[in-house]
């Protein structure tokens, strides 16, 4: 839902910091039922996900496949925990599943899948099919003259892959105006950082030359987050969009933005405690 | 004994492990030996190989295609390239390269593909990979190889890395812990199965992860009277029809067991071997032709019927049909 300050900037700013700490907080709880997850991934993305779910996207938390609604695509799917953490702010989820989350029998998969999860609407996680999915999703909605726009997050690792870039070619020569790209660039893949594992820039250069509208904001500055959205959905041209969210790992919490290995945590019980503490400290400064 | 207390009683080693053990060691015998990963370095345990060879270490980022013809041209340039990736991604996301690029080429490329099959249970269909050795052994001149155990999984790539033959090999691994029982030092021969247990009332014939599955059931079945066979087939092309015709001819029935779909695999080859010669009744037990659910790999399997437990039932049910 969008929120209601549309008027009254700094208040929704401050509405949106708070949305993006209680999903970080979600986030957190969910990972340490486990004891570990790709939780450095959705402290990251939270601010990101604060302005999709609460300046952006257009749907209905009882219905989630409410026909009228913006579509959200996860392609990365282990970035399944920060989904569910929106989710559950956005009210599609109830909180109280943060306890089953990676359960046997829960409907919060360790990866996100969409036959699992309302609000979850493909299974990514393969990397490399969400943007594919995202075009062919907009140009059936541009058949049924739909006015829903089509989210698809995306990592900087998934850049990486060739599909990602066929579709890009694709997204401009159908001219998809109702096509929103994002990518999370936390500068991170499995093997280490993103620049030195597959070099990426200049990244809005290339994305350009593709034929699309691109910003590229520090994806931890609400402020510019929020503005990127609004310029995105406001763009009157029909050709996609991309925002380029430069956001650091582990976002909120000082000891997991330091530590070395981010991709995958995996920490004590204690120190999921002192991570949930810090973050509201850290919050409340 | 119950059947779990026996597998309880066995040690284990993670497959991952195992293999950047060997690998490491393999690396000293041969200069141009290469290895190509996708980002996964860490998770198929290359890391160590990686430090201490810096520059016989090709890291292509997420870009299995790339890599794959990345790994026909190396391997066309005189080095002998190992592609070290998830099962999922080797042999589906870059099979028309696998395909063109190497086989086609008629050149060796070994193709390591782990977390196949449920090891990798948790992550969902994405990452399961339960057709891998149906499309791998389709490729003409393919050979596919499924290791069953650590100690195995060690045998398999020495003979892979010294086979002679201009093909590519694509190998079949799991990924953490899973139950050791061959003995060291057993010579691994491409194409040759392994007679673990003898028996002439049935044969059971199994790969991978299944192989101590049959063993165990082998050995349940014998304190019941009934002498199981059991055929360790860790080659699934070229296939051992040798072996697998006098079983046909010794043995009543039989039951082929694996950790993949029982479209294509080492069921399918099993009987597509055994058409041609007179046989009795083949049961396969293997992963139905739908996507398994989430969960860890011991649990899956399990739930599944790809078990020791599931064997004899199989097996007593079927001797009382023959
Ligand atoms: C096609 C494919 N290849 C490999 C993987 C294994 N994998 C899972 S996450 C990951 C790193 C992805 O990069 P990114 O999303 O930027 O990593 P993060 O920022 O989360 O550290 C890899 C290689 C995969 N899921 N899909
Ligand atoms: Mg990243």
């Amino acid at each position: 839902m969008r929120s209601e300050h549309l008027s009254n900037r700094p208040a929704q700013l401050a509405e949106l910091r708070i949305r993006a700490t209680r999903i970080r907080d979600f986030a957190l709880k969910m990972a340490a039922v486990q004891g570990q997850g790709y939780v450095g991934q959705a402290l990251g993305v939270a601010d990101v996900l604060a302005v999709a779910y609460f300046a952006a996207l257009v749907y209905r938390p009882a219905d989630p496949s409410w026909d009228g609604r913006d579509r959200f695509l996860l392609s990365i799917g282990h970035y399944a925990i920060a989904l569910y953490a929106a989710l559950i702010e956005a009210g599609v989820l109830p909180q109280s599943e943060i306890e089953t989350y990676g359960a046997d029998d829960s409907r919060l998969p360790m990866s996100g899948m969409a036959h699992y999860t309302p609000g979850m609407e493909i299974t990514g996680g393969s990397l490399g099919h969400g943007l594919p999915i995202a075009i062919g999703m907009c140009l059936g909605l541009k058949r049924k003259a739909s006015n829903s726009f089509v989210y698809v997050l995306l990592s900087d690792g998934e850049l990486n892959e060739g599909a990602t870039w066929e579709a890009a070619m694709s997204a401009s020569h159908w001219k998809l105006g109702n096509l929103i790209a994002i990518v999370d660039v936390n500068n991170q893949q499995a093997d280490g950082p993103s620049s030195t594992t597959l070099g990426f820039e200049p990244l809005s250069d290339k994305w350009r030359a593709f034929g699309w509208w691109v910003a590229r904001v520090d994806g931890n500055d609400m402020d510019a987050v929020l503005s990127a959205f609004d310029a995105a959905r406001a763009l009157p041209d029909a050709m996609p969009r991309i925002i380029l969210c430069d956001t650091l790992m582990g976002k909120g919490v000082p000891f997991l933005e330091a530590r070395d290995k981010t991709h995958f945590i995996r920490i004590e019980p204690e120190e999921w405690a002192k991570a949930i503490a810090d973050l509201h400290a850290g919050a409340a400064e | 004994m119950t059947l779990a207390d026996a597998r309880a009683a066995l040690p284990t080693k993670s497959i991952r492990q195992q293999f950047g053990e060997t690998i490491l060691d393999l690396a000293g015998e041969r200069d141009d030996f290469v290895v190509l990963t996708a980002d996964l370095m860490y998770a198929t345990g290359i890391d160590r190989f990686g430090a201490a060879y810096p520059g016989r270490m090709f890291n292509l980022g997420i870009a299995e295609q790339n890599m794959t013809g990345v790994a026909a041209g190396l391997a066309l340039s005189g080095k002998l390239p190992l592609i070290s990736g998830y099962a999922v991604f080797t042999a589906l996301r870059a099979v028309e390269q696998a395909k063109l690029d190497v086989a086609y080429n008629g050149v060796k490329v070994i193709l390591a593909g782990q977390s196949a099959g449920l090891s990798y249970g948790v992550g969902g269909p994405t990452h399961q990979s339960c057709e891998d050795v149906a499309i791998m052994r389709s490729i003409p001149g393919m050979i596919v190889l499924v290791p069953s155990d650590a100690v195995e999984v060690d045998a398999c790539l020495r003979a892979a890395m010294r086979h002679p033959a201009a093909a590519p090999i694509y190998i079949r691994l799991g990924r953490g812990a899973e139950w050791t029982f061959n003995a060291p030092g057993r010579p691994f021969e491409i194409g040759r199965s392994v007679r673990l247990r003898e028996g002439d009332d049935l044969t059971l014939v199994a790969n991978g992860s299944m192989v101590v599955e049959a063993v165990l059931a082998s050995d349940a079945l014998r304190s019941m009277g009934v002498a199981a066979r059991v055929l360790n087939l860790h080659t699934v092309k070229p296939l051992d029809v040798a072996a697998l015709e006098v079983a046909a001819r010794q043995t009543r029935a039989m039951i082929v067991v694996e950790e993949h779909s029982v479209i294509g695999g080492l069921g399918a080859a099993v009987l597509e071997a055994l058409a041609e010669v007179p046989h009795g009744p083949v049961r396969r037990i293997g992963i139905a032709d739908s996507f398994p659910p989430i969960g860890p790999p011991h649990d899956l399997r399990a739930s599944l019927g790809l078990s020791a437990e599931n064997i004899v039932a199989q097996a007593l049910d079927l001797l009382r049909r023959t």
